[in-house]
């Protein structure tokens, strides 16, 4: 029984989002009678059972197990309030839940996690416009919220606005320089927007964080071909960057280094992903 | 019977009544007190000021400038350059300060923000909380038991505790072992710091030499000067001005060659290395 206490604590700890996992371990906890675990500990564990049972669409659990967070800490506590407001998101009763983070935002205009479900609700409603534009307002007073900016980047994917993602991406990096996933991501963005030089040196970024990083390989490999093809190009039709790119003979050595690795990675998982990968990297 | 301080054992005898309705006495009303405090100290401490969201605006802006200063060689150079264009004029113009209006006047009027007054009487009323019982404590020592000698302890000591241990009784040649009354109360005042940890959990609010000590720093360093914005966002903006952008990819191709063992490490061309 301490046993379950425990994995769920560590679950928490992660941060992982494993709703199933969490609700097989604390269905016989609360089926028993007893709580999940003593002390403060156990109020957070039945934050945790809430969520789940939320997530996993167990609404009656989550009913039961809200009730009880109401009744130890009271209508007056931000953070239960902020539960009932999931759950009411949950149900269906939107504008319930709206005015439920409305009213934790008036108590306290910096709760952020009240303004971080209000921009979740409307982006799962679908009014990207809307979500954008008030987390743009969001970090405009939170501007160190790299997961904040990750999200904005991501919105701005969904409306096809490259160069605004790309903006947010680079906030991230300028956050946490050595995060090899925000790199690989401006890469991606860059890539897709066509500057395929700057493409290229972040896609190499990823794979000097990150030692034998597949996406970032086959990136290299993408964006080097790429760039060698539109070098080949006569002079006139060659894009504005392409005297800032890298030496032919360098892209060609970049490309081979990538079908190298992506060989050897396909390799070392057996043969069959290894012929496959072989297959495609010589058509493309 | 030896003459009294040639370092013989002297003869003298406590009444137990003395223990019983002077020493205990006094140590268990110093931790009664302490709790006292400790719960006053809770029921006294007002809501945590409210935030206010242009304070957290202002501070993250100026946590943007310096992290675009610090960070800046992992951002191509157009990127920099926007964000440096944009940081300077908004910390010029004082874009992201609290009180825009106020930009000009300077520290003067700092102590008209209501916020941080309140913060300087929250803590005057702690440390009077603190002072307070402590001197009346000494007080009600020194008028009921005064010359009083409450206990010995078991172990010699040098001379020189006899200041630290015998306050309040004039004798040159007593023992140092006999402990005077208000000695046995500074020893308690510093000495019970462990119980209240023991009992009311490592962050109490019962010590009263906390608060001493507080009290000693206050007149030097001030109670935590409120910042002036204006003067730190300029001094920013002149820091991002004169940063200087060098991409730290530039050189990436050498160093993924040199990383994967495709080409010798050439002196110059990786700027940082693998």
């Amino acid at each position: 029984m301490s046993n379950a206490v425990q994995l769920l604590a560590e679950i928490r700890q992660s941060s992982e989002r494993r709703p199933f996992e969490v609700l097989k371990l604390a269905e016989p906890l609360l089926g028993s009678g007893g709580g999940l675990g003593t002390g403060a500990d156990a109020w957070l564990a039945y934050e945790q059972v809430f969520v789940a049972a939320i997530d996993d669409g167990e609404m009656e659990l989550a009913r039961a197990v809200l009730g009880r967070l109401h009744k130890r800490f009271g209508a007056g506590s931000q953070r239960v309030k902020r539960l009932a407001g999931m759950f009411n998101e949950a149900a269906g009763h939107a504008a319930e839940a709206k005015r439920m983070y409305g009213e934790m935002l008036a108590a306290d205009e910096t709760n952020v996690l009240a303004s971080k479900r209000l921009i979740a609700m409307l982006k799962a409603q679908g009014q990207l416009g809307e979500a954008t534009a008030q987390l743009v307002a969001y970090l405009d007073t939170h501007g160190n919220d790299f997961e904040a900016w990750l999200e904005l980047s991501a919105l701005y994917l969904r409306q096809q606005l490259y160069p605004q993602a790309a903006f947010c991406v680079e906030e991230a990096i300028l956050q946490q320089p050595a995060n090899h996933y925000f790199h690989l991501c401006y890469a991606e963005i860059n890539y897709t927007m066509g500057a395929l030089d700057v493409a290229l040196k972040e896609f190499l970024r990823v794979v000097e964080l990150s030692t034998d990083n597949v996406r970032g390989f086959y990136g290299v490999r993408l964006t080097a071909d790429r760039i060698l093809e539109a070098k080949r190009r006569p002079k006139k039709e060659q894009p504005a960057w392409a005297d800032a790119a890298p030496q032919p003979a360098t892209l060609e050595r970049l490309s081979e280094l990538a079908t190298e690795r992506l060989l050897s990675v396909y390799g070392a998982a057996g043969a069959a992903p290894k012929r496959a990968a072989e297959a495609w990297l010589q058509q493309s | 019977m030896g003459g009294f301080g040639e370092g013989t054992d002297q003869e003298m005898f406590l009444d137990p009544a003395i223990r019983n309705w002077v020493l205990f006495p006094i140590t268990v009303i110093m931790v009664l007190v302490g709790v006292f405090r400790h719960q006053l100290t809770i029921l006294m401490a007002g809501d945590p000021p409210k935030p206010d969201a242009r304070d957290v605006r202002q501070a993250k802006a100026l946590l943007r400038g310096q992290l675009l200063a610090q960070n800046n060689a992992y951002i191509p150079a157009a990127a920099f350059g926007e964000r440096r264009r944009y940081l300077c004029r908004a910390y010029e113009e004082g874009e992201y300060l609290k009180n825009k209006a106020s930009k000009d006047q300077g520290a003067a009027n700092l102590m008209a923000d209501p916020k941080a007054m309140e913060a300087m009487m929250d803590g005057m009323k702690k440390q009077m909380m603190g002072i307070v019982p402590q001197t009346l404590i000494m007080g009600w020592i020194q008028f009921f038991f005064s010359g009083f000698i409450v206990i010995k302890l078991p172990f010699p000591l040098g001379l020189r505790f006899k200041q630290m241990l015998q306050s309040g009784i004039m004798t040159p040649n007593m023992d140092v072992r006999w402990v005077s009354s208000l000695s046995w109360y500074f020893l308690n005042l510093f000495g019970l710091r462990g119980v209240f940890a023991l009992i009311l959990g490592g962050d109490n609010a019962a010590d009263g030499t906390r608060d001493m000590a507080a009290m000693g720093s206050m007149g030097a360093a001030g109670a935590a000067q409120p910042q002036d914005y204006h003067k730190l966002f300029l001094g920013m903006k002149d820091s991002l001005a004169i940063t200087y952008h060098e991409w730290d990819l530039a050189t990436v191709e050498q160093r993924v060659l040199v990383k994967y063992g495709k080409q010798a490490r050439v002196f110059g061309a990786g700027r940082r290395g693998t």
